[in-house]
């Protein structure tokens, strides 16, 4: 109905103001939409590990903010995770790829990375999220010539066995996912806090009950342990490969053997990847005691997170240098 | 100290007075006494003063032999300190050092030798090695690879490898490509001359394969390696599922396979085009299949009407002779793979399949005349299938079946069985000891013949563990 003083719209003018209605109303259900699906999106921070203690990790001091996924189920060989493709999309869609460091990754990250094609996750980028940051490396070769097998240029990457270096790489998971999701940063800092505690008051038990392990000596199949070893005043003796990353020939098993019983080594520690065949015929010609130890959270039951992967390896060592 | 003295016997007699004179005298000594010790008292703090003001603190004999002892303690501790403050200056020239290797790329070094026995002559067999015993260096590959910017990665195979007839070396650039990094949308880039996707076992290089010999079928009808000089597209697909796509196109397409003859112009149909479908799916975390499918299509191989270049002809029993004017390949492939998770160093049985067909499109010329005489297309199938079993991680076993039809006349067919054994020392020395039964049919003109290899390759310098090698 018209009133005094209005004025009739031309027909051309109403149908604009109607699409511009109808425009106006599709982008504002289409913002609502988005709305809606922004934060259930951003609200959990997409996150892959290469291996199963660092996402254990992050799952820590990520809690519920974080949705975390492992290359490695626990029991692969850290240095042999299988490149399977069905990683690719999970690499392709994260915000961050934790890694151990010290080319411990060589022989399948690398390519992986390439193939996910995630700008976001390349070496180098705030989404690669290296642990070996801030830690001192043992072992590094004077030489990476392969005489020396399959050396780590950078030197030994298996200092997530000790639970004290653990701590930096505890410490470099939550400076990325607070560089990532800065919001979250008190929450994060809650959860490191917790978990830190937590991890602080196992470190002091484990130490405890390691009293015992001081100066036994021990070989092991890979260069797990050095870290383990100087952190629970072990004394590592050697491996049962060669090399890193070649098996053992006859000579030199022949030769470990004899320096074994000469320098009484009570201990032969058998990772779970490796066949069981040599080191049990090491453990028998020598009288030392054989103890298979997971290398990740996984590797073996009841040893589904860090700490109690770390509770099995020390309870499981005490036993072990006790002739139990 | 006089005055305190003094005004010590004052106090002391006003005090004192009313007292008996013994018991004053007494108290008087005594008072007399403890004066002295607090002046002796006051006289030794006086001295401390004046030697703290000195610089020089107070000490007996026996103090100053220990002294001197903590003072060389901290001489050497003092040395050793300056000295590690030279090291650490150094280590800090040291890294300002200019090095004119800073900049250069990984690089890698793969040798390959073969010493082979086979039963008949190089006629018989059609191969381009001689019968009997040979020994020949296949190939030594140099591979360098570097990031060129923050957007894309180069790489270059160099390929050094002894001609089969006068055993010279001969050097050819194998690949010579760069990659993007940083294209978004799933998607990477690579151009220059390369291995192009197609097949399975297409651009894996000889050394990588898991046999000997590269499969008869992708030797035929691919030339050998899959090597390019043109541009390839991947895009990996954005669903949760592993799916990848490849689009391509190239000058040539097959390391034997010379470009077509360009002439003067050449249409957008002169050159090779081809694609490549791939996926996965786990059955378990140790059991997988990977199936492709791919594509190689050259709608003009005979684009300036000249059988010279790439575009092959032949003469058959017949008058005509076959001109190629079209080529057109395709590819159905299949890996199924057990890798058990917790020893795959170990264990692991790969079953590889591929099956190709050959669907080439030739004119026919009247040999005597010259004129033209019909089309012809020449359908042929080539397939191979491998059984491979590590059962240690320094050995493993294979068996592999392959058939082939001749893409120029489908009814010469040729049937091959192998068996090999390999030792891998290391990742970077490896033989391969290999038996394979050769069975052409007699349209083929050929002879069946036994052969024996011994393979052995060795890889020096930087090496990669490439996603297309896994």
């Amino acid at each position: 109905m018209r009133t005094a003083g209005s004025s009739a719209k031309p027909e051309g003018e109403n149908t604009m103001r109607l699409k511009l209605h109808y425009l106006s109303s599709v982008a504002a259900l289409a913002l609502s939409f988005c709305c809606l699906a922004a934060p259930a999106q951003a609200a959990r921070i997409r996150v892959v590990t290469t291996l199963t203690d660092l996402a254990d990790f992050t799952r820590e001091v990520g809690g519920d903010l974080v949705e975390v996924r492992s290359l490695a189920t626990g029991v692969e060989d850290t240095h042999g995770v299988p490149m399977k493709p069905s990683f690719v999309p999970l690499l392709n869609r994260a915000d961050l790829v934790v890694l151990v460091g010290l080319d411990c990754e060589h022989a399948f990250l690398p390519a992986l990375l390439e193939a996910s094609k995630n700008p976001r996750i390349q070496k180098g980028k705030p989404g690669y999220v290296d642990c070996s940051q801030g830690i001192v490396p043992r072992d590094v070769p004077k030489s990476t010539d392969h005489y020396q097998g399959d050396v780590h240029a950078q030197g030994n990457p298996h200092y997530t066995l000790d639970p004290v270096l653990a701590k930096t790489a505890v410490k470099n998971i939550y400076d990325a996912l607070v560089a990532v999701d800065p919001g979250h940063k008190d929450a994060y800092t809650r959860n490191r806090a917790a978990y830190l505690a937590r991890l602080d008051a196992k470190i002091a038990q484990w130490k405890n009950e390691a009293r015992v392990l001081k100066g036994v000596k021990f070989v092991s199949y890979h260069e797990h342990w050095p870290y383990f070893a100087a952190r629970f005043g072990m004394n590592y003796f050697g491996t049962i490969e060669l090399k890193p990353g070649i098996d053992p020939t006859p000579r030199h098993i022949e030769q470990l053997t004899r320096d074994m019983i000469d320098q009484h080594v009570a201990v032969v520690v058998r990772e779970p990847q490796f066949p069981e065949k040599v080191p049990k015929l090491i453990a028998r010609q020598t009288g030392a005691r054989l103890v298979t130890l997971p290398i990740m959270p996984g590797a073996l039951p009841h040893t589904e997170t860090y700490i109690k992967m770390m509770d099995y390896i020390v309870q499981s060592l005490v036993a072990a240098s006790q002739g139990k | 100290m006089k005055l305190i003295l003094c005004m010590g016997i004052a106090l002391l007699c006003c005090t004192a007075a009313p007292a008996r004179a013994e018991d004053l005298a007494e108290r008087l000594n005594r008072l007399e006494q403890a004066v002295e010790r607090q002046s002796h008292i006051i006289e030794e703090q006086q001295k401390t003063i004046e030697q703290l003001k000195a610089g020089q603190p107070r000490r007996d004999a026996g103090e100053h032999a220990a002294s001197g002892g903590e003072a060389a303690k901290g001489e050497e501790l003092k040395q050793q300190v300056d000295e590690l403050n030279d090291k650490v200056e150094q280590v800090v020239e040291a890294q300002k050092k200019e090095l004119p290797s800073a900049f250069n790329p990984a690089i890698g070094f793969v040798g390959e030798t073969i010493f082979g026995y086979r039963s008949k002559g190089k006629a018989e067999t059609g191969s381009d090695r001689p019968g009997g015993f040979d020994v020949f260096q296949r190939s030594v590959e140099m591979t360098a690879a570097a990031s060129i910017d923050p957007f894309a990665k180069g790489y270059v195979v160099v390929n050094g490898s002894a001609d089969p007839v006068t055993g010279e070396l001969a050097l050819g650039v194998e690949e010579a490509a760069l990659q993007t990094t940083s294209l978004p949308g799933n998607l990477e880039l690579k151009g220059g001359r390369f291995f192009g996707e197609f097949g399975k076992l297409g651009y894996i290089h000889d050394h990588e394969l898991p046999f000997v010999n590269r499969p008869l079928a992708l030797a035929q009808y691919i030339g050998g390696e899959a090597r390019t000089d043109g541009l390839q597209l991947n895009w990996l697909v954005p669903v949760e599922h592993y799916v990848s796509l490849t689009v391509g196109a190239g000058n040539q397409f097959g390391g034997d396979n010379p470009p077509n003859d360009v002439g003067d112009f050449r249409h957008a149909s002169g050159v090779n085009y081809w694609s490549r479908l791939s996926s996965y799916f786990e059955l378990t975390p140790d059991v997988s299949f990977e199936p492709g499918i791919s594509g190689l299509w050259n709608p003009k191989t005979n684009v300036q009407g000249s059988t010279v270049g790439g575009a092959q002809s032949f003469t058959t029993s017949g008058s005509n002779t076959f001109n190629e004017r079209e080529r057109r390949l395709y590819g159905a492939d299949l890996v199924l793979s057990y890798k058990p998770l917790r020893n795959n160093q170990f264990e692991s049985v790969v079953w590889g399949n591929e099956v190709l067909y050959s669907d080439n499109r030739y004119d026919l010329t009247d040999t005597l005349s010259g004129t033209p005489a019909g089309s012809s297309t020449v359908g042929s199938i080539g397939l191979y299938s491998y059984l491979t079993w590590k059962f240690h991680r320094q050995w493993s076993t294979g068996l592999q079946y392959e058939f082939v039809e001749n893409q120029l006349n489908k009814h010469d067919k040729t049937n091959a069985y192998s068996a090999n054994v390999t030792w891998a020392l290391s990742h970077w020395n490896q033989f391969r000891l290999q038996y394979t039964y050769t069975d052409p049919n007699a349209a083929s003109g050929r002879s069946a013949d036994n052969a024996v290899y011994l393979q052995w390759n060795w890889i020096i310098g930087s090496h990669a563990h490439g996603w297309q090698q896994r």
